[in-house]
Parts: C-alpha cells; sequence; structure tokens
C-alpha cells in the first residue's frame, strides 16, 4: 500500500545517510542494490494469512543513526560475568565477553563496527548466503535500511558452555525509529554454542521492528538458539530467522514469540549437509485484535538429513493465528526425515486460527509424517485438575502453560524460563479478565 | 461426623460416536460416614465407575433421577472443583498427564485450593509433607520435579494418586480400580498409603474387581454391584464369599436377570 517511489532519490538519501555513518563501500553499494531490488521484489507469501496492508516498508522514515537513552536499559539485565551484547535503539550499551574467548577468536560485536573491521567475514555472509537480499521486498527493504545489529562469530573447534545472551531494546520513545536490526551468527567447524535472544520494547509510539537473524552452521557444528520475543503492543514486526546447515552439523530453534503486536514470522532451516539436524520449537500465545502469521519451514536437502517442526499456539480474544508447517524435502535427500506437528487452542469464539502442516516431497526414501489439530483445552487434563480442587481458571492456565512447555524446557537459562512462564501467565490473565 | 449420601441415583451417559444415550445406574442408594471403609465390588460393565465418577461430577455422566448429599447439602450442581474443595477425592483409574506442570507445584496447588489467600501453606511445611510421605509410598523424590503422570509406568501413576490423596487429605475418597496393575509389592505399598489415612475423619469407598486388594484395605462394608443397582451389602466376609462363588453364583442366588460382559 505504498504510493510509487521516487527510488533514485531514495538511493541518493541512504548512500548520504550511509557514508555519514562512516560505512564501507561495499556496503554501502548493498544497500543501493537493495533499494533496486525493492522496487521489483514482491512480498513473500504466507498461506492464509494477508499482510499486504502492513506498515513492513515504511520508505518515508529516512534511515538515521541516533543515540538512545540508557534509561531505557532498566529492564535489562546487564551484568559483567555474562556473556553479552546489550543494544537499546542503535545503541551498543554491552558487550561482554570474557578474555579467555576473546583469546580463542570469538567475536561479538554490532554489526557496523563488525563490517569495518571485519569485512572478510561479514561481506560474504551478510544477507547474501543464508538469506539473500533480493528474495522479497521485506528482505531487500532489510538490507536497504538496516540501522542496528550484532555479529558473533565462534571460531573452529571452540566450545562455549554458557549461553551467549542478546539483549535487544526496541526504542519506539519516537515516531519514524524503525528497528531495523540484524544478527549474524557463524558458528565454524565443531564450535557448540548457544544463544540466548531476547526482543523487547521502550516506548508506544508505533514503529516497525524488522528482525532478521541468519546462522551459518559449519561442519559438525551445534548452535541452540533461543529467542523470547516481547516486542510492544505498537509495534509492527516481521521476523526472518534462518540457518544454514552443514555436514552432521545441528541447529535447535526454540521460540517464544510473546509479541504484543502484529506479527509476521518466517523461521526457516535448510539442512544442506549430509547428517544435519534442525529442530524448530515456536510457541506463541495471541490476544486482543492481534495478527500473528508464522511460517515454519525446514528443507532437507542432505541426505539422511533429519528436520523437526513443532508449534504451539494459544489463541485468545479477537485475535488472529496462523501456522504454516512447511517440510520441503529436495529431490536426493535420500533418508531424510521430516516430522512436524501444529497445535492451536482456541481460547474464544472470535479468535480465528488455523494450523496447516505443508509437506513438498520430491524423494521416495525419506521418512516424513505430521500431525495438525486446532482445538480447545483437553477436556481430560481440566477435570484431573479440577478434580483436585484447583479452580477451572487456575487449571487452564497450569494446562496451557503445559501445552505450551515444548519452548520452554529448550531455554537453556532457569530466570529465562521463568521471565517466559510469568509473561505467559500474565498473557492468559488479561486474556481471561476481558472475555 | 461427615456423610456421603447416594439416593435413588440413576444416571444416563452419552455415546457421542452412536449418538445415543445409555442408563447405566439405575437406582443407586448407599450411604457411609467417615471412620468406614466402603468397598464397592462387581462384574465388568455395571457403573461401579460410573457411580464414581459421578459422585466426583464427571460432565459426561448425567444424572437423570435422585440425589447425592454430603453431610445433607447436594452436591448434584457443584462444579467438579468445588465439590473436591467440599472434601471429596478421586483416585482415578487413568489419571491425565500434564507436561510442563511438575507434580510439586501441581501438589501445592491443589493444596492451596482449599486454603484460604492469607492462609497457603509454606514451602518448609509443604515439603515436611511430601517428604514424609514419598517415603511412606516408597518414591523417590524425583519423581516430584517429573511432569505431571507424564511418562509414569502403571505402578507409578497409582502410587502418585495415593501421594495426592495424602497430601490432600480429603474427608471421602473413593478409589477406583488403584490396584488393577500393581504387583503384589506394589499393591501393599497403595494400602499402606490408604490404611495410614484411617480415622474418624476420613471415608473411603473402594472400587474394585477382585477381593485381593480388600485383603490389605480391609473393608467396614461390601457392597456389590450388579446391572447399575447395589444388589447385596455386607461384611468383609461376602467379600470373600465372592471370590469362591463368583458374581454369577451370587446373581443366580439373588435371582437377578443381569447379563454379565465377561459371561459366555
Amino acid at each position: 500500500m505504498e504510493a510509487v517511489q521516487d527510488y533514485d532519490a531514495l538511493k541518493t538519501e541512504l548512500a548520504a545517510a550511509a557514508n555519514d555513518h562512516g560505512e564501507p563501500h561495499w556496503f554501502v553499494d548493498r544497500r543501493l542494490a537493495a533499494v533496486d531490488d525493492m522496487a521489483t521484489a514482491a512480498l513473500p507469501e504466507v498461506n492464509r494469512f494477508d499482510i499486504h496492508r502492513w506498515p513492513l516498508t515504511p520508505t518515508d522514515d529516512p534511515l538515521k543513526f541516533s543515540r538512545s537513552s540508557a534509561d531505557l536499559l532498566e529492564n535489562v539485565p546487564v551484568a559483567d560475568d555474562h556473556i553479552q551484547i546489550v543494544q537499546v535503539g542503535q545503541t551498543t550499551y554491552a558487550a561482554n565477553l570474557p578474555d579467555e574467548l576473546d583469546d580463542q577468536g570469538v567475536i561479538l560485536t554490532d554489526i557496523f563496527s563488525a563490517f569495518r573491521e571485519h569485512p572478510r567475514l561479514t561481506q560474504k555472509h551478510f544477507m547474501d548466503k543464508i538469506i539473500k537480499t533480493n528474495e522479497d521486498r521485506l528482505t531487500s527493504f532489510h538490507t536497504a535500511f538496516l540501522n542496528s545489529g550484532v555479529f558473533l562469530y565462534v571460531p573452529k573447534g571452540v566450545v562455549i558452555d554458557d549461553p551467549i545472551e542478546i539483549h535487544l531494546v526496541q526504542d519506539s520513545t519516537q515516531d519514524n525509529h524503525p528497528m531495523i536490526s540484524h544478527v549474524l551468527i557463524v558458528a565454524e567447524e565443531d564450535s557448540h554454542f548457544s544463544v540466548m535472544q531476547h526482543l523487547t520494547t521502550k516506548g508506544d509510539h508505533a514503529n516497525l521492528a524488522s528482525c532478521v537473524v541468519e546462522v551459518l552452521a559449519r561442519p559438525n557444528s551445534e548452535v541452540h538458539f533461543s529467542s523470547f520475543d516481547e516486542l510492544g503492543p505498537n509495534t509492527t514486526t516481521y521476523l526472518n530467522r534462518r540457518a544454514n546447515i552443514s555436514r552432521d552439523a545441528n541447529v535447535d530453534w526454540a521460540i517464544g514469540l510473546m509479541n504484543d503486536g502484529d506479527t509476521f514470522g518466517d523461521f526457516d532451516s535448510e539442512l544442506i549437509g549430509e547428517n544435519s539436524k534442525s529442530d524448530a520449537k515456536v510457541i506463541t500465545l495471541t490476544g486482543g485484535r492481534q495478527r500473528v502469521g508464522v511460517n515454519t519451514r525446514v528443507t532437507n536437502r542432505g541426505k539422511k538429513s533429519t528436520g523437526n517442526i513443532l508449534q504451539r499456539g494459544v489463541i485468545m480474544e479477537k485475535s488472529t493465528l496462523i501456522f504454516n508447517g512447511i517440510g520441503h524435502i529436495i529431490h536426493g535427500a535420500a533418508g531424510a526425515n521430516a516430522e512436524q506437528e501444529n497445535r492451536v487452542l482456541m481460547m474464544s469464539s472470535k479468535a480465528h486460527g488455523d494450523a496447516n502442516p505443508i509437506l513438498l516431497i520430491d524423494e521416495n526414501d525419506v521418512l516424513a509424517g505430521h500431525a495438525a489439530s486446532v482445538g480447545q483445552v483437553d477436556a481430560k487434563q481440566m477435570y484431573y485438575l479440577m478434580s483436585r480442587g484447583i479452580t477451572e481458571p487456575q487449571a487452564k492456565r497450569l494446562v496451557i502453560r503445559g501445552f505450551l512447555s515444548a519452548v520452554l524446557q529448550a531455554i537453556p537459562a532457569k530466570d529465562v524460563r521463568q521471565n517466559l512462564t510469568d509473561t505467559i501467565e500474565r498473557k492468559l490473565e488479561n486474556g481471561a479478565e476481558v472475555e | 461426623m461427615a456423610t456421603l449420601e447416594v439416593k435413588d441415583l440413576h444416571v444416563e451417559v452419552k455415546d457421542d460416536e452412536q449418538n445415543k444415550t445409555q442408563e447405566i445406574l439405575k437406582g443407586v442408594n448407599l450411604t457411609m460416614k467417615t471412620g468406614e471403609i466402603h468397598a464397592i465390588m462387581g462384574p465388568n460393565g455395571t457403573g461401579k465407575s460410573t457411580l464414581s465418577q459421578t459422585i466426583m461430577g464427571q460432565p459426561n455422566y448425567h444424572v437423570t433421577q435422585g440425589d447425592i448429599l454430603l453431610n445433607g447439602e447436594s452436591i448434584l450442581k457443584m462444579p467438579v472443583d468445588e465439590r473436591a474443595r467440599k472434601g471429596l477425592f478421586l483416585g482415578m483409574q487413568y489419571p491425565a498427564e500434564i507436561q510442563g506442570v511438575t507434580n510439586a507445584e501441581f501438589l501445592r496447588a491443589a493444596m492451596n485450593a482449599r486454603r484460604a489467600d492469607d492462609d497457603q501453606i509454606s514451602v518448609m511445611a509443604f515439603l515436611k509433607e511430601l517428604d514424609k510421605n514419598l517415603a511412606l509410598l516408597d518414591m523417590s523424590e524425583s519423581m516430584t520435579e517429573r511432569y505431571l503422570n507424564e511418562g509414569f509406568s502403571g505402578g507409578e501413576k497409582k502410587r502418585n494418586e495415593i501421594l495426592q490423596l495424602l497430601m490432600i487429605k480429603p474427608t471421602f475418597a473413593l478409589l477406583d480400580e488403584i490396584d488393577s496393575g500393581l504387583d503384589i509389592d506394589a499393591l501393599k505399598v497403595v494400602s499402606k498409603g490408604v490404611n495410614s489415612m484411617r480415622g474418624d475423619n476420613f471415608g473411603s469407598l473402594i472400587i474394585t474387581h477382585y477381593q485381593r486388594l480388600l485383603n490389605y484395605i480391609v473393608p467396614d462394608v461390601v457392597h456389590v454391584m450388579m446391572g447399575g443397582r447395589i444388589v447385596k451389602t455386607g461384611n468383609a466376609d461376602l467379600a470373600k464369599t465372592l471370590e469362591k462363588e463368583g458374581y454369577a453364583g451370587l446373581r443366580d442366588d439373588l435371582g437377578l436377570d443381569v447379563e454379565l460382559v465377561d459371561e459366555n
């Protein structure tokens, strides 16, 4: 729904802002090429979910860089002894990496520093290998207007036991201040680590969040990625998270999608190498008039690759939730295994939702299965809990928490698990009050 | 002293698949008091579980006639949770599994549900009680951090039902085939748990197929149910007679026109 653009003027404006920002030429060129892509690219396809009228590519807001106040950090657990990077708006407030990891060559920094200081590692990977800038209008917009982000590099053979925390606070204390944030993660051969991301919003102005995560998992690496997404009610969110997974590598996703605003999520695992593995778990809880659409895709390309999808959602009040689970097995991926389960609970007669398994199988020698359901809270579980004296509302919350527990169990830190549990409880209580 | 009275209870259940209703209980009368253990025996398909589920308030069972009174008050219109808070407990044959909710958390929620908001049980008091009962039932502490019944074996589930009984301390416990699927050692443990509850403030209605359980939990009163009615009531010896003569023998003695499901 955007007016016809003067793309040349846009490019001039972007180039000026990017140069002022001190960006390397290669990246400024990428931005300009992305504008050209935008002119022709279409929006991505989302089965049974319409994002055409969403303000996902606001080109009226010029690219600008500003400092966000440290006051907006109040809820972020900044701690020197945690491996963490903390950004508020476009400002990096902490980047804590233990010396021994630094000595081993681990990099944890903001993305623009990485473009300048580590061009060899970023230029060939950023939006050009895992996700391509010209895939659709949202990816090209993302590259063109990028204004914040993180780069994480874990060299060959490095094993990190403690989770690496990425805290990103959207600064919505002003208008025309989109969060266009990119997390690029490169896991070299034989590296093992987990990443815990947390997205929150400060301020109540209506803004876009375009948050992309790219993971390159080299052979025999292991990456556990969890994200707790809590963007605000006035934020329209585009999430794109994708991993390229090489031979014998393993990438797990545990996504607690708890945004309060309209959200389109596109989560994708490309099982490229032989014996590569991915396990994608997504839970969400929608309320109010919120609209949430999620495509979770696993593409099996490598022989004997294994991909699982588990999506569970609870739909309250007048909200809409669409879960598409897409399992694609490419010809030649012999011995591949793809399982998916998509379930939603409808908590209100005015809610709208669906769970759609989509299987595209071009190879004979595979194992593939799916389960999908749209239903109510399990009556047998409710009866059991209530037969012990637990009230109906509390029993409902317990049953729903159980229904959503798959992601809770996959989050490595106990306090984050507790926070996510608390958020689920809060949302359930809010939803129950309105109904 | 508390009383639980079942008066001329008629219950039908609707079969959703065939969309027809069937009367299962056809006029059950039963009165029990705290301090007493009653056993209900009877062949398969005779309505024993229906009786316990109806007393608890399972929504699939519809009372068409008669009443259930707890201390003189009808409970028919009360939802399940309210009946539980009034003192009823049903040890289930097939307990539900609930992921994501630990046994300990569930037990605390159940105990607190019947306490006032300003009188919730302290963590220390809860753990002390829990440890005591785990020891009594020969259960490992790790059971409490596992998710409620999830992945429990049949025997573990039964023990877990009795653990709940001991923690919640209801006035009346309906125990539906708690002996099924238990080996002799587990049966002794479960019986020990139930016996530890015996006293002036506790009554229990034990549903079983077999007399075996009643060697360990000796009942004060034994009822025999057939064809949706209680057809004979006696003392513990009645169970032993049944064990010898079988249900068909009793039916023929009483001259009843009842078809037994398992009869050839």
